[in-house]
């Protein structure tokens, strides 16, 4: 069985309307926040778009001074969010979250390049 | 039996290097050739590791290009590029190609020019080393390399307790290494006063607990077993392991774990049928401090959630209980990308020699190389001893 076949671009649709789309696997249980081809652990193909709560715990978080060329601001906080079995990675707007904070989704972020990425705030 | 061995090693000083790639890798090269005895004719194939050339001097296709440049053209030379783990890609090539019998003769090496002297200024190399990060779950969030790492780290302290104290405990000894080696980028000794002070770069990294941006390279001559004992200093390549793991960060399993590090350490341990007991010193990946306290207790040097301590309490010092880069590491010797894989192999051999000058440990026959790539998923980690 052939894994629906999630797409980054179905993904990014997703995140700009406020969703979270992950994958299953049904063979072994794991729960991916980043599209994939096949389980990373178990190598199933037949992977299941699952949608992914939008409010969970931080896992992890920085925040950096120094930017990339391309990235104006300073002093913005990049988190790591438990989203259920998932964790995707996002950006933090709004106050300060430390580790075990809980956030939400509320906006999303385009790259020079058009690549997207989902903000998330404390609740 | 070895897997291989190391005959000959050279390095350039890292540091600022205003020449052209193939003057700068023709300096450490030269130096292996003639520390091994060996004139270039006789190597049979170039293991060759440069992560971002094309980046960074639009200067790619450079395997044939050092090759001619040091008289080896015409031979079989491949390119890796594995991040910071690039050249030591290459050195696991290379010892399973003359383990392999498919050459006797080999040489292995890394060239790269990251510093802002010599190249692009540190927020287009930042975003040329954010490169190594997912291009489209990761790196639209505006995450950097240091940003990596502090979500590592952060959650490491979060779980274990360690602390920025700690972090900067791993800065002032690798700076007080560093500073006995006269190969390194940073000459100066530091103080954990100095670290906190220092400006935050990612928060719970400042400046000094970061790697400088290096120009360098660094070179080694592999033989075949049966062929070590017939050159003058052979070190053997007892393991050498090899472990990837998952990309983006996020779906890792448990990041900050480094599973690919722990993998790649018992391979390495298990092919040269020793334990991380038996290790005598290790050179490891403090691309940032916080990446040493990961490494340390990701090779069982240490056990997990005590790097941070083992700094502080001098276990991880020169005449610790369990040297870690003794050489000033990559915080402190530098961190030229392609060059640092087969920097740390310079360094091991050199060691177990007693060839390491001012810097020389004490009776070490056993040493651990541990250098990884992008967010560790990729790590190799290398075992070698006295013959
Ligand atoms: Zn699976």
């Amino acid at each position: 069985m052939m894994s629906d076949g999630l797409t980054h671009g179905e993904w990014s649709e997703a995140v700009a309307d406020g969703e979270l789309l992950g994958q299953r696997c049904p063979d072994c249980g794991a729960v991916q926040g980043a599209p994939k081809a096949a389980c990373p652990h178990c190598g199933s193909t037949a992977l299941e778009t699952v949608a992914l709560p939008t409010e969970g715990a931080v896992y992890t978080e920085t925040t950096i001074n120094v930017p990339p060329a391309g990235v104006e601001e300073r002093g913005y906080q990049v988190v790591v969010v438990q989203l259920g079995d998932a964790r995707v990675m996002g950006r933090l707007r709004g106050d300060a979250v430390g580790i075990g904070d809980r956030v939400a989704l509320s906006d999303s972020i385009t790259d020079e390049d058009g690549y997207v990425a989902p903000v998330f705030e404390a609740v | 039996m070895a897997r291989a061995a190391v005959v000959g090693a050279g390095m350039t000083k890292f540091g600022v290097h205003d020449k052209p790639l193939q003057e700068l890798f023709a300096e450490a090269a030269l130096t292996a050739l003639e520390d091994a005895g060996v004139a270039p004719p006789e190597i049979e194939a170039f293991y060759f590791g440069n992560a971002m050339g094309g980046q960074t001097e639009n200067d790619t296709h450079l395997g044939p290009k050092l090759a001619t440049h040091v008289g080896m053209a015409g031979i079989p030379v491949q390119r890796f590029e594995d991040a910071c783990a690039t050249s030591s890609n290459a050195f696991k090539n290379a010892v399973e190609a003359v383990e392999g019998g498919h050459h006797d003769v080999v040489l292995v090496g890394g060239v790269e020019r990251c510093t802002p002297k010599t190249g692009k200024d540190t927020a287009e190399m930042t975003r040329i080393f954010g490169s190594a990060s997912h291009r489209q779950y990761e790196q639209p969030t505006g995450l950097t390399f240091p940003g990596v790492f502090a979500l590592f780290t952060k959650r490491h302290m979060h779980e274990h307790g360690t602390t920025e104290r700690h972090l900067a405990e791993v800065a002032v000894k690798n700076h007080g290494n560093g500073s006995l080696n006269e190969k390194a980028h940073f000459g100066k000794s530091t103080s954990v006063e100095e670290v906190l002070d220092s400006p935050v770069v990612a928060d719970p990294f400042r400046l000094m607990d970061c790697c400088p941006f290096s120009d360098g390279a660094s070179a080694v001559v592999v033989v075949s077993d049966d062929l070590a004992d017939s050159y003058d200093a052979a070190v053997d390549v007892a393991g050498v392991g090899h472990g990837t793991d998952i990309v983006p960060l996020a779906d890792k399993e448990t990041p900050h774990v480094t599973i690919a590090a722990r993998n790649a350490a018992s391979e390495a341990y298990e092919q040269a049928d020793t334990t991380a007991d038996a290790i005598d010193f290790a050179e490891v990946h403090d691309c940032f401090t916080g990446a040493e306290v990961l490494a340390s207790e990701a090779l069982g040097l240490v056990a997990d959630g005590e790097g941070g301590p083992a700094a502080a309490d001098g276990t991880t010092a020169r005449d610790g209980e369990i040297p870690i880069n003794a050489s000033g590491g990559l915080k402190a010797k530098g961190h030229p990308i392609g060059a640092t894989g087969t920097g740390q192999i310079v360094e091991l051999t050199q060691q177990i020699r007693g060839d390491a000058g001012t810097h020389q440990l004490d009776g070490v026959e056993r040493g651990a190389a541990h250098n990884l790539g992008g967010d560790a998923a990729t790590t190799i980690v290398t075992v070698m001893e006295g013959r």
